[in-house]
C-alpha cells in the first residue's frame, strides 16, 4: 500500500518532551558518520532534529523498485539535519512505474515537490541474451531507457516535480567474469550503457537529477552495498548501512535545489595550504611540491581547492600571519593557488571569528554559506563556538584527508554548473575594482553614475526560470516575504495572466552581475498584491530596487492596476528590508494583519526614480534562447 | 567490535532497545512479548541487528530475529549475558 505521512508543521509533530537541539547531534550526522550509530539512534536523532525552528517544508514522493522504508527514514534524518522538514509519499513495493503510469490518485493529490525514483540494477526489465549482437543490444538499451523516459516525461507533465533518479549500481556477481565489462551482451557493459543514456537525458533536462549510485556503490563497496541477506528477507536492494550513504547523497541533491549548499571556502594557510610556517620558515622552505611526499599531498589539496574555485566556489584566506608573509606564500614556484584566486584575504592577528564576519560582509554572503578549513583544532573550536552558522569540518591535521572530508560533507553539491557560477570569481574581482573606483569619488551618486549601469527588466522569460527558482529558494536577506516556490509553481505563475512578474539583470562597465532581482505579485481587482520581492545582496546600494520599482509601476499602468499592496513578513534574516516599502513611498496599512500591508496608489504619470540605471526589456526571442540554452538553464 | 570494547550489559542493551523502539528510556524490562510492543517492525528489527553486530560483535540474520517471540529471545540471540547488570 502506498503511504503518505503528513506533518505539515514538523515542529508540532514533536514529542512534547523534545528539548532544544544539542550541538552534538549535528556532529553525529557529520563526518565521520558512523552508519551503525545513525541506525541505532534514529528515533532520538529524529526527535531532536525535529525540534529545530523554521524547518523548510518539502514534499517528497519516493517511488521504489525495492523496499524503501529505510531509505525514507534515513533521508528524513539527513534532510532534517539540513533544516529541511520533509513530508513523504511512499509507493508500494516495486510500484514505481505503475504509480506514475496509472496516475495513482494518492500520488497525484500528494503534489510532490520532488519525486525520487529509487531503482537499482534489479529493476532492469531484461538483460541481453548471451551472444546478442551489438546492434541488438543497442536496441535493447534504447528500449529500456525509453521505458524510464516515459515515466520521467509523465512526472514532468502531470506533477511538474523535480525528479531525482538513481542510475544503476553494479551487481555483485559476474557470471561472465571479466567479459561482463566489454562484451556488448555483458550485464556490466549493458548497465554502463544505460547509465550513459540516463546521463544524456539529465544533460538535456534541468529538472532531472541523477543520484549516482554507480559511484556510491563502488565507494561503499559492492559487498556492503548489497548486503544480500536484506534482499532475501526484506527486498531491500541496498543494505541498511549503505542506505545511510545513499540518503546523504540524495539529501545533498535536495539541499542543493533549496539553495542550502555552501558558497565560499575559507582557508587557513600554514599547514593547511602548505607545510610549514611561512613567517618563520620562509617561502623557499615551505613543504609544497612533487619532491616531498607531504609536499605532494599539499599540492593535490591545492589542486582540489583550485577545481572548486573554477566551478564557482569563492575562496578566501583567514590566517594568523603578517599580510606580507601570507601573500608571499603564494609566490612559491609550485603553488597552484595564486593570489588572484581569492575573493577575500584576511591575514592579521585578529581573532578568526572576527575575520570570518568581515569576509562574509565583504562578499555579501551569509555566514551559513561559509566552510572554514584550518588544521589548528583550537581555531576550529573557537569558530565553531562563536559562529555556529559557519561549517567547520573536523579536518584534523593530515593534509591527505582534507579533500576527502570536504567531499564527505557534500558542502558544495550543485544541481547544475552554469555560466553565472563560472563568472562568480570574476564578479568579485570586478567588485574590488568597483570599490576602488568608489574611493575616488566624494559623492556616492557620482560613483553610481560612473558605473554606467544597464538593467534588463522584463516579465519572467522561460530561459531564466531555473535561475529565478534558484534565487527564490536561496535569497534570505533582501527578501520581503521569504516565500519559496518550486520550479513548477514559478513556471505556472509565469504563464498565468493573473500575475505580474519581473526579473532584473544588472550589468555595468566592470562586468555582468547576472540575474539579481525577482518580483511576483497577483492581481486582485484593481490591486496588485506583492507575493515576493527579492534581490541578491551582491548588488546592494546600486539603486537596482528603484529600477525594479519603476518597471513595476509601468507594468501596473499598462495593465490598468490602480494600487499596489506591499507585504513584509519578518524573518530572522530579512531585517534589512523592514522599511523597504516605506522608503519607496508606500503608506502603512493595517498592522493587525499578518505582514502589515503597505499601500501605494499607482499614478497616471510616474517620474522615474532610478537615476543611474538605464533600463531595457528582454532583448531576445525567448523561445529561441530557451532552445539554445536548455542544457545550461541554471544561470 | 574493537578489542577494547566491552560487550553490552543487559541493562545497556535494553536501554538501547528502548531507543530503537521509540520508547521512554527504562520501559523494557526484558520479559515482554514482541507482538505486544507498539513499534516492533522491520525498522526496529534492522536496528536490533545493527546493535547486536556493532556492540556485541554477534552476527545474526533477519530470519533468526523473525523467529523470536520475546525480548528475552532477542537477548539470547544477541548473546547478552542474562545475569549481567
Amino acid at each position: 500500500m502506498p503511504h503518505s505521512d503528513d506533518h505539515p508543521n514538523p515542529t508540532q509533530a514533536l514529542d512534547s518532551e523534545a528539548k532544544a537541539v544539542r550541538p552534538e547531534i549535528f556532529k553525529e550526522m557529520r563526518f565521520p558518520v558512523d552508519p551503525t550509530t545513525i541506525l541505532r539512534k534514529r528515533n532520538s536523532l529524529k526527535r531532536e532534529l525535529l525540534a529545530q525552528p523554521n524547518l523548510t517544508p518539502t514534499r517528497i514522493a519516493i517511488l521504489g523498485g525495492s523496499t524503501t522504508t529505510e531509505v525514507k527514514a534515513m533521508l528524513e534524518l539527513f534532510l532534517l539535519a539540513q533544516g529541511i522538514g520533509p513530508t513523504f509519499y511512499e509507493s508500494g513495493y516495486n510500484r514505481y512505474s505503475e504509480d506514475i503510469l496509472f496516475e495513482n490518485p494518492e500520488l497525484m493529490s500528494f503534489k510532490p515537490d520532488v519525486v525520487y525514483i529509487h531503482t537499482t540494477w534489479q529493476n532492469v526489465s531484461q538483460f541481453p541474451d548471451l551472444m546478442e549482437s551489438e546492434g541488438e543490444v543497442e536496441h535493447r538499451v534504447r528500449n529500456e531507457a525509453a521505458r524510464f523516459e516515459s515515466l520521467w516525461e509523465k512526472i514532468a507533465s502531470k506533477l511538474g516535480a523535480l525528479i531525482i533518479q538513481n542510475n544503476f549500481d553494479l551487481p555483485r556477481l559476474r557470471p561472465l567474469g571479466n567479459l561482463e565489462a566489454f562484451e556488448p551482451f555483458g550485464r556490466l557493459h549493458f548497465l554502463t550503457r544505460l547509465n550513459a543514456e540516463f546521463a544524456s537525458y539529465a544533460g538535456k533536462h534541468p529538472r532531472f537529477l541523477i543520484n549516482d549510485i554507480h559511484y556510491l556503490s563502488a565507494q561503499v563497496g559492492l559487498d556492503e552495498w548489497h548486503g544480500h541477506t536484506y534482499w532475501y528477507s526484506f527486498h531491500m536492494a541496498v543494505s541498511p548501512t549503505a542506505t545511510v550513504a545513499l540518503a546523504q547523497n540524495v539529501a545533498a541533491l535536495v539541499k542543493s535545489v533549496y539553495g542550502r549548499s555552501k558558497k565560499c571556502l575559507v582557508l587557513d594557510l600554514d599547514n593547511t595550504l602548505w607545510g610549514g610556517v611561512v613567517g618563520d620558515d620562509g617561502v623557499q622552505n615551505l613543504i609544497l611540491g612533487r619532491d616531498h611526499a607531504v609536499g605532494e599531498a599539499f599540492l593535490d589539496f591545492q589542486r582540489y581547492v583550485k577545481d572548486l574555485q573554477r566551478r564557482g566556489i569563492l575562496l578566501a584566506v583567514c590566517s594568523k600571519n603578517d599580510i606580507e608573509n601570507a601573500r608571499e606564500g603564494f609566490s612559491h614556484p609550485d603553488s597552484i593557488l595564486k593570489l588572484d584566486d581569492f575573493s577575500a584575504f584576511k591575514a592579521n592577528w585578529n581573532p578568526k571569528p572576527e575575520n570570518l564576519r568581515e569576509i562574509a560582509a565583504e562578499l555579501n554572503i551569509g555566514l551559513d554559506s561559509i566552510v572554514f578549513v584550518d588544521d589548528n583544532p583550537a581555531e576550529r573550536a573557537l569558530v565553531a563556538d562563536q559562529l555556529p552558522e559557519v561549517a567547520v569540518p573536523e579536518v584534523g591535521s593530515d593534509v591527505t584527508l582534507y579533500a576527502e572530508i570536504l567531499e564527505a560533507e557534500h558542502y558544495f553539491e550543485t544541481p547544475r554548473i552554469v555560466q553565472d557560477d563560472l563568472n562568480r570569481s570574476a564578479f568579485y574581482k570586478s567588485n574590488a575594482q568597483r570599490e576602488a573606483q568608489q574611493s575616488r569619488f566624494n559623492n556616492y551618486g557620482e560613483f553610481l553614475a560612473s558605473l554606467e549601469m544597464t538593467a534588463e527588466i522584463a516579465p519572467f522569460a522561460a530561459v531564466y526560470l531555473e535561475r529565478i527558482t534558484q534565487l527564490i529558494n536561496k535569497t534570505n536577506q533582501f527578501n520581503l516575504t521569504t516565500r519559496r516556490y518550486t520550479g513548477a509553481e514559478v513556471e505556472a505563475i509565469a504563464e498565468d495572466p493573473a500575475y505580474v512578474t519581473l526579473y532584473g539583470r544588472l550589468s555595468d562597465k566592470f562586468g555582468d552581475n547576472g540575474l539579481v532581482s525577482v518580483l511576483i505579485g497577483h492581481i486582485a481587482g484593481d490591486t496588485l498584491e506583492m507575493d515576493l520581492w527579492l534581490m541578491s545582496c551582491r548588488v546592494l546600494n546600486r539603486e537596482m530596487e528603484l529600477a525594479m520599482f519603476d518597471s513595476l509601476v509601468e507594468q501596473c499602468q499598462t495593465r490598468g492596476i490602480r494600487k499596489i499592496k506591499g507585504v513584509y513578513i519578518p524573518s530572522k534574516k530579512n531585517g534589512m528590508v523592514a522599511d523597504h516599502y516605506l522608503k519607496l513611498g508606500f503608506s502603512a496599512g493595517d498592522e493587525t494583519v499578518e505582514g502589515g500591508g503597505w499601500h501605494f496608489d499607482v499614478p497616471e504619470f510616474w517620474p522615474i526614480r532610478s537615476r543611474y540605471i538605464r533600463r531595457t526589456g528582454n532583448p531576445v526571442d525567448q523561445k529561441s534562447v530557451r532552445d539554445a540554452e536548455a542544457v545550461s538553464a541554471y544561470p | 567490535m574493537p578489542e577494547n570494547q566491552k560487550a553490552m550489559t543487559r541493562k545497556e542493551f535494553l536501554l538501547e532497545m528502548d531507543d530503537i523502539l521509540g520508547l521512554r528510556s527504562g520501559t523494557l524490562r526484558g520479559d515482554e512479548k514482541l507482538d505486544e510492543l507498539p513499534n516492533w517492525d522491520s525498522t526496529a528489527l534492522i536496528g536490533l541487528i545493527v546493535l547486536a553486530e556493532s556492540m556485541n560483535d554477534v552476527h545474526i540474520s533477519p530470519e533468526q530475529v523473525i523467529g523470536c517471540t520475546s525480548v528475552a529471545d532477542l537477548l539470547k540471540l544477541a548473546k547478552v549475558e542474562d545475569n549481567a547488570s
